[in-house]
């Protein structure tokens, strides 16, 4: 929060008014007070002159028989009697000759003093006479003095008012502005606090009571939109479900409305099977309704202690704040996974949804239970992958496939830089012949820790940290090294087959770049093999056509691997370029004993004839089975009746063995990890 | 016994009106009683020498003078004035003197009380003068006054120091003599007539200019001050002071004194005149610093006395007018020596006053000059010893 945002901020703007004014209210007080002073002062400069002019006049009258009579005594004495006055510092009488007659000094002064002067005028019946003169010296000392003392006292009347009206004006701008103001910036920081819109507490009818009047509205306005808004950020709009972001919430508190710390609390992460499937087919629309009626299952299933909440996509999360044990939190996820297996009709047609639920169970003390939802997705993960459509509880073994996965995950850089990813090498064989005709290049990660890890475990976490086209690319390099050195070994006619992730399909730069790799390696692009899958075509059809027709324009074929696991289509074995296609060993695995495998093998070799494509039996693991795929018509084959995958060294030097005596069938290979081979 | 004086006055009376001549009737004239009710001070030269000259004359022609002394305190002189008009036995005549017009009451009371009166020195004045009028109109018993000329004694010092100054070439650059004048005061009726006296003379004299008229209640340490101020002033202005008039000797005396100290030797560089023929200013016309004294007028009181022997003999001043005005007299070097010692001795019984009566059938013709004065001085008394 913003701390420093306090009442700090209304008093500056009292402050701000204060010092606005309050420099000017003293100003003009002092400059009209100067003024009037002043003012003062000259009239008061210009009466003294009068008054001492006068009394210069009235003392010439008095004066100017004496002077004229040469009384001169009685002539200083009239002067004498004016220097009563204070402002006179000095007088003096001259007569017509200009010769002091009579002087008075009342003080010695420093001061300048100004004189007036006027003429003594003497008349009787006979003349008319100047007599001399009458000199009055006198100092403005008083008046400076008075109107210094009257300047000084209204510069202490003008501050004391100025202080007076500061503290006048704080009190009152406080208590009118500061106030309402105050009220209303905690009002808003309150609000900022907790998102919730406070009302001010002003109630004056003032400006301000009005300004607080319409912020209060305002507020009241932002309240009911801020609790809208509040509810859609933790509200899925869709189903009115809790959201992710209610999530986190509600983790909070439940550690802290739990009754006890030993308390247990039953997560379970939901994820819908095949949602993809249903938007696919039925449209968003009944996608959204089908989500909708799962929320409300959802809803109808839990007891009102219980917690919805939709995450996101086709993932929900239900959390039972106290259950009993471990197995009464299974049974609550089982009673969910059934409430959402009732069939839903979606344009007329009947669906049965299916859910996987990952369950996690931790104590209401447990200080890691924010992470409930983490370790409740392991579980969901094991679900998916292991037992989709079932309850996952997560378990310490969950949690230690877990941590192996992330800790596999983060190691892939690694493990790039320090190549320790190798390709093996497994043997397609002329079923007839015996002879080999190919290799399969399978991945091996030779993990420092964890020794040889198969690629069903790391594929996965490859595709997830996006380094699909980087294991291709390191694939492909192997195998145009590996062309290069079959050739070596006089065996160019080997081919070499690539699994091809669904991501590359969508990468139209693959096919340049194989060329440039073969270029690079001298080896041809013709003595590639591109395996994928049935799913990767299906994903994205277009692009994936687009890809696999430049690959084929560079000589390199492409097998269609694991068939008859997946949609099995045969529509696509005829729209997309194949040149082969691989039977899954989930068929051969039965086979000669299963009549219904053989069947289908049969159908599918049969159907392969008739479209000119190559048919590849995997997983022959016994004589009778290649025997049985000879007769249906199954040339070519590959497993570990043959050969194990192997490093590219060990293929070669089988190769020149088998060169050397004759063709030779390896029962046994010298792997010596399990089987992982595709 | 007062009926046979009574008797023996009206048969004189009669006589003498009948037989009007006669050198002789001083010796048979009845004696008369005479009060003087005096304004001025015990000691004050000008008042004591006429209550002298009074009771010399009165020695002379038969008359008893009995002289009151206000002190110069008015009411006292109007207490005195009313006392004697209130006694039962009550004197033939009362002189008084109307300074600051005190006598009026007295003069009124007197007229109810039936007893002639004698202005001396200061008649009737102003309001006075006009609401009373002329003597023995409104009131009978106010026989008249008799007053000094002191206009002519101002111009005849005036001219006196014009004249010395003319002589001596004591003119100013600007051609002319700058006078100066010191007067007493300027209300008085003495003062001013001595004053227009001096401007009268000046007027007359186109080369003469008053440069000022100071006034110095009549005392001499006032009079040296303005003197001194005047000649400062004088000397500043570049004038060549010839003379200073003063209206009194001891003015004259403080303007000789302030002369002195502005560095003139009277006499010789500047002239001085004065007014009283006091023994000071005789001393310094001795000396030759004062030009002269003009005065002689407390002589007033011999010749009062003088008129109202007249009156009472038949006489009547009235017959030229009540208002007898008596010339004075200046004193100079000239003629110092004759009434130096007179003045000085106040040996006034040496004056012959039945000299000065009117002759018969010239009543109110009267010759007070001071060559009458001198031609009638009897030798001293005690001059031998």
């Amino acid at each position: 929060m913003n701390g420093p945002i306090k009442p700090a901020a209304s008093r500056s703007v009292v402050r701000a008014m204060i010092w606005a004014t309050v420099p000017v209210l003293l100003l003009v007080q002092l400059l009209a007070s100067a003024g009037v002073e002043v003012s003062s002062f000259w009239s008061q400069i210009r009466q003294l002159d009068a008054r001492i002019a006068r009394v210069a006049e009235s003392r010439a009258d008095l004066i100017a028989e004496p002077l004229w009579k040469m009384r001169y005594d009685q002539v200083t004495g009239v002067l004498n009697e004016i220097m009563h006055d204070e402002t006179i510092a000095a007088a003096a009488v001259y007569d017509d000759t200009g010769v002091v007659i009579a002087r008075v000094v009342a003080r010695p002064t420093v001061q300048a003093l100004t004189e007036v002067s006027r003429p003594i005028a003497y008349s009787n019946g006979n003349i008319a006479v100047q007599a001399g003169r009458i000199v009055i010296a006198y100092s403005y000392a008083t008046l400076y003095v008075d109107t210094g003392s009257r300047l000084g006292l209204l510069l202490v009347v003008g501050l004391l008012g100025t202080l007076a009206t500061v503290i006048a004006m704080r009190i009152s701008a406080n208590t009118f502005i500061g106030k309402p103001l105050a009220a209303m910036m905690s009002a808003i920081q309150r609000s900022k606090q907790d998102g919730r819109a406070y009302q001010a507490d002003v109630k004056s009818s003032n400006e301000f009571g009005q300004l607080a009047n319409a912020f209060n509205a305002m507020q009241h306005t932002t309240s009911g939109a801020l609790d809208r808004l509040g509810h859609m950020a933790s509200h899925d709009p869709l189903t009115g479900l809790p959201n992710r972001r209610s999530l986190s919430e509600r983790l909070v508190t439940l550690s802290r409305d739990a009754r006890s710390p030993d308390a247990l609390i039953a997560f379970s992460f939901i994820d819908l099977d095949d949602f993809k499937g249903i938007n696919d087919t039925f449209g968003h629309d009944a996608g959204d309704k089908f989500l909708v009626h799962i929320s409300e299952r959802l809803r109808d299933t839990v007891g009102p202690e219980d917690w919805v909440a939709r995450l996101g996509g086709d993932e929900f999360v239900v959390i039972r704040p106290e259950v009993s044990n471990e197995a009464a939190a299974q049974a609550f996820a089982q009673q969910l996974l059934e409430a959402i297996s009732a069939p839903i009709l979606l344009h007329d047609k009947q669906v049965v949804p299916r859910a996987s639920i990952g369950l996690a169970v931790r104590r209401a003390g447990d200080p890691e239970l924010s992470h409930l939802p983490a370790l409740a997705d392991i579980a969901l993960y094991h679900a998916k992958s292991k037992a989709p459509g079932t309850v996952a509880v997560l378990d310490e073994a969950l949690q230690h496939d877990y941590r192996r996965r992330r800790d596999l995950e983060l190691a892939i850089p690694t493990g790039f830089a320090e190549r320790q990813f190798e390709v093996w090498y497994q043997s397609q064989v002329d079923l007839v012949t015996q002879e080999v005709i190919g290799l399969e290049a399978l991945i091996r990660w030779r993990h420092p820790e964890h020794g040889v890890i198969g690629p069903g475990e790391f594929l996965p976490l490859i595709e997830r940290s996006g380094n699909n086209a980087r294991l291709t690319r390191y694939v492909l390099t192997d195998a145009c090294r590996a062309l290069q050195r079959l050739s070596a070994a006089g065996r160019p006619q080997i081919r070499i087959a690539i699994n091809l992730p669904p991501s590359e399909l969508a990468d139209h730069s693959l096919a340049a770049e194989l060329r440039e790799t073969c270029e690079r390696f001298g080896v041809a692009a013709s003595s590639l093999e591109l395996e994928i899958t049935e799913g990767s075509l299906i994903n994205n059809i277009a692009s994936a056509s687009e890809t696999l027709r430049r690959l084929r324009r560079l000589g390199a074929t492409i097998a269609l691997d694991d068939f008859g696991t997946g949609y099995s289509s045969l529509a696509h074995l005829r729209r997309f370029p194949l040149d082969k296609v691989k039977i899954d060993k989930a068929f051969i695995r039965e086979i000669p004993d299963s009549a219904e495998d053989k069947a289908i093998v049969g159908v599918i070799a049969s159907l392969a004839g008739t479209l000119g494509l190559t048919l590849v039996a995997e997983g022959i693991e016994r004589a009778e089975q290649a025997q049985a795929m000879r007769e249906m018509g199954v040339r070519l084959g590959q497993g570990f009746l043959y050969h194990r995958p192997q490093p590219l060294d060990a293929v070669l030097r089988e190769l020149a063995k088998a060169g050397s005596s004759g063709e030779r069938v390896l029962a046994d290979g010298p792997s010596i990890v399990p089987e992982f081979a595709a | 016994m007062t009926a046979v004086l009574r008797i023996l006055l009206a048969v004189s009376m009669a006589f003498g009106v009948l037989a009007p001549a006669g050198r002789a009737v001083a010796a048979d004239a009845k004696p008369l009683n005479i009060v003087f009710v005096s304004p001025g001070k015990t000691g004050e030269v000008y008042w004591d020498m006429v209550a002298q000259t009074m009771q010399a004359a009165g020695r002379k022609l038969n008359a008893n003078v009995e002289v009151l002394t206000s002190e110069r305190n008015y009411r006292t002189m109007q207490e005195l004035g009313l006392g004697v008009v209130a006694r039962s036995d009550k004197p033939d005549f009362l002189i008084l003197s109307n300074e600051e017009s005190a006598a009026v009451p007295i003069l009124e009371a007197a007229e109810i009380a039936g007893i002639k009166t004698l202005l001396l020195s200061n008649t009737l004045i102003g309001n006075d003068a006009a609401r009373l009028g002329q003597p023995r109109q409104k009131l009978k018993t106010w026989l008249g006054d008799i007053t000094t000329d002191l206009t002519t004694a101002g111009a005849r010092m005036a001219n006196a120091l014009i004249g010395a100054a003319r002589h001596e070439k004591w003119q100013s650059p600007d051609g002319k003599i700058h006078l100066l004048g010191i007067g007493g005061d300027e209300i008085t009726p003495a003062s001013i007539a001595r004053n227009a006296g001096l401007q009268l003379a000046v007027a007359a004299a186109p080369d003469v200019v008053v440069d000022r008229m100071l006034f110095a209640n009549w005392t001499q340490s006032e009079a040296e001050q303005v003197a001194a101020n005047y000649l400062g002033w004088a000397q500043r202005k570049g004038i060549r002071p010839a003379g200073i008039w003063a209206g009194n000797d001891p003015m004259a005396l403080g303007a000789l004194k302030a002369a002195t100290a502005a560095g003139l030797e009277p006499g010789q560089d500047i002239q001085v005149v004065g007014l009283n023929w006091s023994e000071d200013a005789l001393r310094e016309i001795q000396a030759g610093r004062l030009l002269l004294t003009d005065g002689g007028h407390f002589l007033l009181g011999g010749w009062s006395i003088v008129l109202l022997r007249d009156y009472a003999d038949g006489c009547d001043f009235a017959a030229a007018s009540p208002h007898i005005e008596v010339k004075t007299s200046a004193i100079t070097r000239d003629n110092l020596a004759s009434v130096a010692a007179l003045i000085k001795t106040r040996a006034f019984d040496r004056i012959n006053f039945a000299r000065f009566k009117a002759r018969p059938g010239r009543c109110g013709q009267y010759d007070f000059s001071v060559d009458a004065l001198i031609s009638s001085l009897l030798p001293p008394s005690g001059a031998g010893e």
